[in-house]
C-alpha cells in the first residue's frame, strides 16, 4: 500500500469521525466538506502567507472551522431530520461558491504552496482524535450525548442543556473536519474549492453508515474499508463509486444499523420528525 | 435586457418546478426524500442522447426518457424505500436513495465518460434565433417552454381530476384511512415513483435540449438546487413547488442581470436556509409537513 493511500485513509477516518461526533448528539450533517474547506484554507493561508509552522496552522484551521460550525450550527440546529440534511447540504454547496469568489484565496483556480504534511502527521492525528473520542465514550459525557440523541425532551427534563450539547458536538465535528482539511491541503500542496464539494460530505456520511452510526470504531472501520479495499482489486478500483454505493444499498437492506453496532442503533436523529 | 432575463428566468424556473414537483409528491405521499431523483434527471439527458443517435426523432427521445426514467423510479422504490417503510427509517431510506444516485453517476461515467457531450437534435429543431429585449433565444427554448407548461398543467389535471390523483391525495392525507377505504397504498406509492421519476428524466432531457449538451454533473448541480426549491416552496406542496421554482429561476436570472452570476448558487442555497430557519414548512407548506422540523 502506498503512503498516499494510507494518508487518505487517515483523512477519511477523521472525516468519518467528524460526522460521527455530530451524529452522537443526533445531528446528521452533510456539512463536513464545508468545514474541511474552511480548515484547509485557513491553515494554508497561515503557512503560506503568514509563515506559520504546520501544526499550529492546522490547529488554527481546525479552531476556525470549529468556530464556523458553532456560528452556523446555532441557527441550523433549530431544524432537524431531513431539514437539517438540506440545511447542511446548503452549507457545503455555499462554501464552494464562496471560496470560488474570493480572489485573495485563488478563486476557482485554487490555493497552492502548502507543504510539509506527511503520512505520520495523519496517523498521529487519527491516534490523538481516536484517543480523545475513546475517552469521551467512556466518560459521563457519552451518556449525556446518548440522552440528547435518543430523546431531547427527556434529556432537557433531566437538566441537560440540549442546545449546548448539540451545538458543542456539531462544532467539535467541524473542528475535526477543519483539522483534517489542514493536513489534507498541506499533503496535496494544492487545492481547489471544488476539492471540497458536497460529495466529500456524502462520502463521509456513508463511511459512518457503513461502519455503524453510534460506534467510534465502526466509523473508522467504514472509512478504512472503503478507502483501502477498492484500491487492492483492479475491478473494484475502476468501479469504486459503484462498489461503494452497492455496499451501502445492500447493507441498509440487510443491516440498517451498520456493521459494528453494540448499543441500540438510531439513525432517526429524532424520533418523530422523519421526513415530514 | 432585463425583460429578456426575466423571461429566461421563468423558463429555467419551469424546469426547477417540474423537478420540485417530483420531490414534493414523494414527500407528500411517502414522507420521504428521494435523493436518486436528481440523478434520474441526469440519466434522462443520456437516454435522450442514445435515442437521438439511434433515430433522429424528438418525440421518440421524449418517450424513451419518460419510460426509462419511470422504470428507474420503480426500481428505486423497490430497493431504497419498500423495505425502509417505517417512520424511523425515513432518513435511512434517503441515504439509500443517495447511494443509488452515486451508482447511476458512476455507470454514466463508465459508459459516456465524464465530459459533456453535445446533443444532436438541437440543430435539427431549427437553427435561427430570435431576440427578445436583448437576450437571444433559440427555437428549442420555445419547445422546452411549451412542454414545461403542458407538463405542469397535465400534472395538475392528473392530481386534481383523475382517479389516480384522488388516490394520491388520499394517501398523502392519511395512509391508514386511505387503506381502510380500499386504496392500494403500496401500489399508489409505486405509481408516484414511476410518475415522478419519468417526469425527472423528461425534465433532464428538456434541460439537455435547452443547454445543448448532456452532462453527468447536472444531477449534483442543477437538480440538487430543485431540492432547495422544494424546501423553499414547502415540502409536500404542489403550488409551492411551482411558485418556488419560478422564484428561484427569477432570482438566478436577476443575479445574472445585476452582475452576481457567479454567486447564484449561493443565493439559492442561502435563500433555502433562510426559509427553513424562519418558516420550516416552506412558503406554501401546511404546518402538517413542517411541524416536525422544529423542536
Amino acid at each position: 500500500m502506498s503512503p498516499d493511500l494510507l494518508f487518505f485513509t487517515c483523512i477519511n477516518i477523521l472525516m468519518a469521525w467528524s460526522v460521527y461526533i455530530a451524529l452522537a448528539a443526533g445531528a446528521l450533517s452533510f456539512g463536513s466538506s464545508a468545514f474541511m474547506a474552511a480548515g484547509c484554507y485557513v491553515a494554508g493561508l497561515l503557512t503560506v502567507q503568514a509563515g506559520w509552522p504546520l501544526l499550529p496552522a492546522c490547529l488554527a484551521g481546525g479552531a476556525a472551522a470549529g468556530l464556523l460550525g458553532f456560528l452556523l450550527g446555532f441557527p441550523a440546529l433549530r431544524v432537524r431530520g431531513i431539514y437539517l440534511i438540506l440545511t447542511t447540504i446548503g452549507m457545503s454547496m455555499s462554501m464552494v461558491v464562496v471560496l470560488e469568489n474570493i480572489d485573495a484565496v485563488g478563486g476557482s483556480v485554487g490555493l497552492g504552496g502548502m507543504a510539509g504534511a506527511t503520512l505520520w502527521h495523519g496517523v498521529a492525528a487519527v491516534m490523538v482524535v481516536g484517543a480523545l473520542l475513546w475517552w469521551v465514550s467512556r466518560s459521563p459525557l457519552q451518556r449525556v450525548l446518548d440522552a440528547v440523541r435518543e430523546d431531547e425532551e427527556v434529556a432537557g427534563a433531566l437538566g441537560i442543556h440540549v442546545v449546548l450539547v448539540k451545538l458543542g458536538a456539531f462544532a467539535a465535528g467541524a473542528l475535526v473536519a477543519g483539522f483534517a482539511g489542514g493536513l489534507y491541503g498541506h499533503y496535496l500542496s494544492f487545492v481547489r474549492p471544488d476539492s471540497f464539494n458536497v460529495l466529500v460530505s456524502i462520502y463521509a456520511v456513508m463511511f459512518v453508515i457503513l461502519g455503524g452510526v453510534n460506534n467510534l470504531w465502526g466509523a473508522a472501520l467504514g472509512a478504512a474499508i472503503m478507502t483501502i479495499v477498492p484500491e487492492q482489486v483492479a475491478f473494484m478500483r475502476e468501479w469504486r463509486p459503484t462498489v461503494f454505493a452497492l455496499t451501502i444499498i445492500v447493507l441498509l437492506l440487510v443491516r440498517p444499523q451498520g456493521l459494528l453496532t453494540r448499543r441500540f442503533a438510531t439513525l432517526k436523529a429524532a424520533p418523530e420528525e422523519a421526513a415530514r | 435586457m432585463l425583460l429578456g432575463q426575466i423571461v429566461n428566468g421563468l423558463m429555467v424556473g419551469g424546469l426547477y418546478a417540474l423537478l420540485a414537483i417530483g420531490f414534493t409528491l414523494i414527500v407528500g405521499v411517502l414522507h420521504r426524500i428521494n435523493f436518486a431523483h436528481t440523478e434520474i434527471f441526469m440519466v434522462g439527458g443520456f437516454v435522450g442522447l442514445v435515442s437521438a443517435q439511434a433515430m433522429p426523432s424528438i418525440t421518440l427521445a421524449l418517450v424513451a426518457a419518460f419510460v426509462v426514467g419511470g422504470l428507474l423510479g420503480v426500481v428505486v422504490e423497490r430497493i431504497s424505500f419498500r423495505r425502509l417503510g417505517t417512520e424511523e427509517a425515513a432518513i435511512t431510506a434517503a441515504l439509500s436513495s443517495m447511494a443509488v444516485g452515486l451508482l447511476l453517476v458512476d455507470v454514466v461515467h463508465h459508459v459516456w465518460g465524464t465530459e459533456p457531450l453535445s446533443f444532436p437534435l438541437v440543430d435539427a429543431l431549427g437553427r435561427g434565433s430570435f431576440e427578445l429585449a436583448g437576450v437571444r433565444f433559440v427555437p428549442v427554448q420555445g419547445l422546452v417552454l411549451a412542454l414545461t407548461l403542458v407538463l405542469v398543467a397535465g400534472l395538475w389535471l392528473l392530481i386534481e381530476k383523475t382517479r389516480l390523483g384522488r388516490n394520491i391525495r388520499a394517501v398523502a392525507d392519511n395512509p391508514t384511512a386511505a387503506a381502510l377505504l380500499g386504496i392500494p397504498v403500496k401500489f399508489v406509492g409505486q405509481q408516484v415513483f414511476f410518475l415522478t421519476s419519468a417526469l425527472a428524466a423528461l425534465t433532464g432531457l428538456l434541460f439537455a435540449l435547452r443547454v445543448g449538451t448532456v452532462n453527468s454533473d447536472v444531477g449534483m448541480g442543477f437538480a440538487l438546487k430543485a431540492l432547495a426549491v422544494t424546501a423553499i416552496g414547502g415540502m409536500g406542496s404542489l403550488q409551492g413547488a411551482v411558485v418556488g421554482g419560478m422564484l428561484v429561476g427569477l432570482l438566478e436570472a436577476l443575479a445574472i442581470q445585476f452582475g452576481f452570476g457567479p454567486l447564484s448558487d449561493l443565493l439559492v442555497w442561502g435563500f433555502m436556509i433562510l426559509v427553513l430557519l424562519v418558516r420550516p414548512q416552506g412558503l406554501f407548506g401546511s404546518t402538517f409537513h413542517g411541524g416536525g422540523a422544529r423542536a
